[in-house]
């Protein structure tokens, strides 16, 4: 019996942990090994942060559905890996932390055949001074990252409500905290969320609304933006996104770099080099993404972090991370089959595997400052990856280490993304997008890199509709109930 | 002055595109949304297959 484990039970690692424990059976063991104790369907965390659903509504119990697959469940987190096993014994292991109750700090050594890296992100709010320490929130801002964040925003949200009731204006600042934020996606349908409950609640003329992005273009959403059918036009993201944000009456600052938050105020250095501050009464600000930083050792127990791991902390895999110029960039510098190139054994699913290089157009102020957002790996594409590395995994567990490795590039798949505006069935609209594929290919498409039959957007109930739909339909298969294989990721 | 033209007075929303009172209909129409939907799953689905 051969053992595999999955670290991180989010979209990509519970996709791998749950097909391979299908297609393996019980002749092999699949481990999750996960912090968290909750699932959680993260884009209805938007829902949540305008109180709109509760915790409950967006999450569920791990343990039941991982007993009910036959899933060895570990709530513990990932500290290290030694791929070449150590003093007494060459079989590989990871050492991982408890972070369950009544077993919070104690450690354990797993020995594996294969693992899966699916850590997801650490919410990087220390890189912003003031936004928060570590991967912790700080006191000045509120997030929608996870449904506790979420819960704590519509609280506040709830208090801004209150004031302008009351007579007070409020500014609402919404966004990313930082140059080199991903995710702008969920921020952009936060604000919406939030100006159309402000409207329901009839204190929208008190509020004054602004995005701040790390864009240099509204609707880059860190894939240098897209081209898409819009009733009948091919219409720049650009301009589909503008016209959301006029027709709301909510202005932008872009190109922006958030340096600095204090109670009430934002610091933030321009792509011209300009620096300024924007005073805020509410802001949701998004965290840049790192790895979760897993360290690794060799035989020896010297550190090899850096053959495992990509600066950032992301694990390398089968891309070309050969540093070039962003002219010579290509789609196929993207992993295919998401295998670590030294260990052949190691894999990494979704956000946590290193991409070769933004998406977007590298950009930077006059001081030298990065502002770029990094590439979106979150959703469709972490579900469609966790599922072609199950694939894998479980060919070279049963077939051996020749088997045949299965691929998705994200230069090569499309993506989904609903951004709703409200919660009601008949009250809400959407703006509901696709595109395909994610990582633009100018060799394939010469046009705009994307296939604009598949690239489209659309506002309205319909998009609306979608987004129910995915709510439950995911939750139910995230749960395995009966038929859950048939959803597609 | 048309309610979608209120907006275009601010300097920042005069190169982009506001949506008047047909286009908002046709947004919450339940009959033409319910066809939309029918479409957009349709579209969504192809690209689900392409994309594995």
């Amino acid at each position: 019996m051969a053992r595999l484990i999955v670290l991180g039970g989010g979209v990509a690692g519970h996709t791998t942990a749950t097909f391979a424990a299908k297609w393996l059976g019980s002749e092999h063991e699949v481990v999750v090994v996960t912090p968290n104790a909750k699932w959680n369907w993260i884009p209805s965390n938007i829902w949540v942060g305008v109180g709109r659903m509760t915790k409950e509504e967006v999450t569920f119990d791990l343990a039941p559905v991982y007993a009910k697959a036959g899933i060895t469940y570990k709530q513990a987190k990932a500290v290290s890996l030694n791929p070449e096993g150590g003093a007494t014994s060459d079989k590989p292991f990871v050492t991982i932390e408890f972070t369950e109750a009544g077993r919070e700090g104690q450690s354990e050594n797993l020995e594996y055949d294969y693992i899966v890296n699916a850590t997801g992100p650490k919410l990087n709010f220390g890189a912003t001074p003031g936004l928060g320490e570590g991967s912790n929130l700080g006191e000045h801002t509120v997030s929608v990252c996870t449904a506790d964040h979420a819960v704590h925003a519509s609280h506040k949200l709830e208090e801004a409500i209150q004031k302008m009731k009351g007579g007070e204006r409020q500014k609402f600042l919404i966004g990313t905290g930082h140059g080199m934020c991903t995710c702008q996606g969920a921020a952009f349908e936060y604000m919406f969320n939030v100006e159309h409950e402000l409207n329901k609640a009839g204190v929208r003329d008190m509020a004054d609304m602004k995005w701040i992005s790390n864009e240099s273009f509204m609707g880059d959403f860190g894939m240098g933006g897209l081209h898409m059918k819009v009733g009948g036009y091919v219409v720049s993201s650009k301009l589909f996104t503008e016209s959301l944000f006029a027709e709301r009456n909510v202005n932008w600052l872009i190109g922006a770099h958030t340096n600095k938050v204090e109670a009430g105020k934002v610091g933030y250095e321009l792509l011209d080099g300009t620096v300024g501050e924007e005073e805020f009464d509410f802001a949701m600000l998004i965290p840049p993404f790192a790895g979760v930083g897993l360290k690794a050792y060799d035989k020896a127990g010297e550190d090899i972090t850096g053959v495992v791991f990509a600066p950032n902390g992301f694990m390398k895999v089968d891309a070309d991370y050969a540093p070039k110029a962003y002219a010579d960039w290509k789609a196929s510098d993207w992993p295919r089959t998401y295998q670590n190139p030294t260990y052949k054994n190691m894999f990494a699913a979704g956000i946590a595997f290193a991409p070769p290089h933004i998406i977007s157009k590298p950009m930077s102020s006059p001081n030298g400052t990065p502002i770029n957002p990094t590439p979106p790996r979150t959703g469709m594409p972490s579900g469609i990856i966790g599922k072609a590395v199950a694939h894998s995994v479980c060919a070279l567990m049963t077939e051996g280490e020749n088997a045949h490795l299965h691929e998705a590039s994200m230069a090569e798949m499309g993506a989904a993304c609903v951004a709703s505006a409200g919660k009601g069935i008949f009250s809400g609209t959407a703006a509901a997008m696709t595109v395909f594929p994610v990582v633009p290919d100018y060799e394939k498409y010469p046009g705009t890199g994307r296939d604009t039959d598949y690239t489209f957007g659309e506002i309205g109930l319909a998009g609306h509709w979608i987004k129910h739909v995915l709510h439950h339909l995911f939750i139910y298969k995230a749960k395995l109930n009966p038929g859950w294989t048939l959803i597609p990721e | 002055m048309k309610q979608e033209e209120v907006n275009f007075e601010q300097s920042q929303f005069t190169q982009t595109m506001i949506p008047g009172k047909f286009a908002k209909a046709m947004r919450t129409c339940v009959l033409w949304q319910l066809f939309r939907f029918a479409v957009l799953n349709i579209k969504m689905i192809i690209v689900v297959q392409k994309s594995h």
